[in-house]
């Protein structure tokens, strides 16, 4: 079955087109990576897949829905990191956290486990503008995963994440439906079944794993 | 899902984040105590005209108070890039919208802690409980135009020019009747009940129209 289906997906910031025509269809538990240089618009892709950005054209379906239409009832099911960890500098890493349980009508007990998934239990209590870049971002993650969706959009999680990146990833893309950008070819392949490649905001096609890696 | 968790919720991030930082309140209060000794000085205050001048100084301060709240409250947001996370949750935006504006809406109480008693001292005005209500319901109505274009004007560069320039005309009516409740409150002619009923009625009407618009604001 089909989670993502995306068709003829374009965008236009002004006169700037960042995303042309891209088709896209991910089947349930796949794993895909979108790979391109910067302004390939691999984020302008990611933001429409998570709804957080409507198309200038194109239609996306998620879940059977009409991503833009029904965007609410989705967001219970998908989860996004986006490109900067969003956070609350002054709040702690299990009050953001908190936060974001009675936001996404989540029980609090949620956060220790989601803490200890991403490996930040004993930074739980420090505020999030103390944590190093790589602890924010395992913080976006976990935030990503409150909620416990079926669904994952993950704009280059693996920046600043460390040498543990792709342990963690596969830790919490694992039973998902996965769509990740990423410059990182070796960790795509590691991570996912197939790629996307974008450049100059076309699909320049799919590919593999095997043909990635030659 | 239940909007007074979000509501109860967003409003006490916020307030816990300007507790933990201090950024507004402190520097809101020194604005009041400064705008009120300017007044104090450079008008020549005596017994005779205090009450006349006072209740214009106080809406002076607070109202420039309030286009320094409310523009943070989106502000931060945008800056973090926490707006969008915040948005992303199945969350009702306008839970998130009135979460906001009870939050901005308690700092510039805050602030009206210090202005009404500060007033009282410089300019020997009454500081009565009328004076205190006119000032509170002015504050709710406020205090939702004011964060309900501070959401517009957010995602634009130019927000703070921009700001004032939308939220003012539509304050001045709470001024008006914000004004005439301080002045008869403050021993001047006016009818006070008359003007707590109008602050009532733009409260109600201006709680409806934002509540209405933040949907279509915060949800594109």
């Amino acid at each position: 079955m089909s989670i993502i289906v995306g068709n003829g997906l374009a965008h236009r910031f002004g006169n700037e087109l960042a995303l042309e025509g891209v088709d896209l269809v991910v089947d349930a538990g796949e794993h895909i990576a979108v790979l391109g240089d910067n302004g390939a618009g691999k984020t302008t892709l990611l933001r429409i897949l998570a709804t957080a950005l409507r198309p200038t054209a194109g239609r996306l379906q998620i879940a059977g829905l009409d991503a833009f239409r029904e965007r609410r009832r989705l967001r219970h099911y998908l989860g996004y990191v986006a490109h900067a960890p969003g956070l609350y500098p002054a709040l702690s890493a299990a009050e953001n956290l908190q936060f974001f349980c009675d936001l996404q009508d989540v029980s609090r007990s949620r956060v220790e486990q989601v803490l200890d998934e991403v490996g930040l239990t004993s930074v739980a209590y420090r505020r999030s503008d103390q944590l190093s870049r790589g602890m924010q971002q395992r913080l976006a993650i976990a935030r990503a995963i409150l909620h416990e969706p079926r669904l994952l959009i993950l704009d280059e999680p693996d920046a600043s994440l460390g040498s543990d990146a792709a342990d963690l990833l596969m830790r919490v893309m694992k039973d998902k439906t996965v769509v990740l950008a990423t410059h990182d070819h070796a960790l795509a392949n590691r991570l996912c079944q197939r790629t996307l490649v974008l450049r100059r905001g076309r699909s320049v096609g799919t590919a593999t794993r095997l043909r990635v890696v030659r | 899902m239940n909007p007074l968790r979000v509501v109860l919720a967003v409003a006490r991030k916020d307030l816990r984040a300007e507790w933990r930082t201090r950024e507004l309140v402190p520097a809101l209060a020194q604005f009041i105590i400064l705008a009120l000794l300017i007044g104090n000085f450079g008008f020549q205050i005596d017994s005779r005209n205090a009450s006349t001048i006072a209740p214009g100084i106080l809406w002076l301060a607070l109202v420039f108070a309030g286009l320094v709240a409310f523009g943070r409250t989106f502000a931060a947001e945008r800056e973090q890039a926490s707006l969008e996370a915040m948005l992303m949750t199945p969350a009702s935006p306008v839970a998130i919208f009135a979460g906001k504006a009870l939050a901005a809406g308690a700092l510039l109480v805050m602030c009206e802690a210090v202005l009404l008693p500060a007033l009282s001292i410089l300019f020997g005005t009454p500081f009565s409980g009328d004076v205190v209500a006119a000032v509170l319901l002015a504050t709710v109505g406020m205090a939702a135009l004011g964060v309900l274009f501070a959401a517009i004007v957010a995602r634009v560069r130019a927000r703070e020019l921009l700001l004032p320039l939308l939220t003012l005309p539509l304050w001045i009516p709470f001024v008006i009747a914000g004004g005439v409740a301080v002045q008869s409150a403050m021993g001047l002619p006016g009818n006070y009940q008359q003007a707590i009923g109008l602050l009532l009625d733009f409260d109600i009407l201006f709680i409806v129209l934002t509540s209405l618009a933040a949907r279509f604001v915060l949800d594109e």
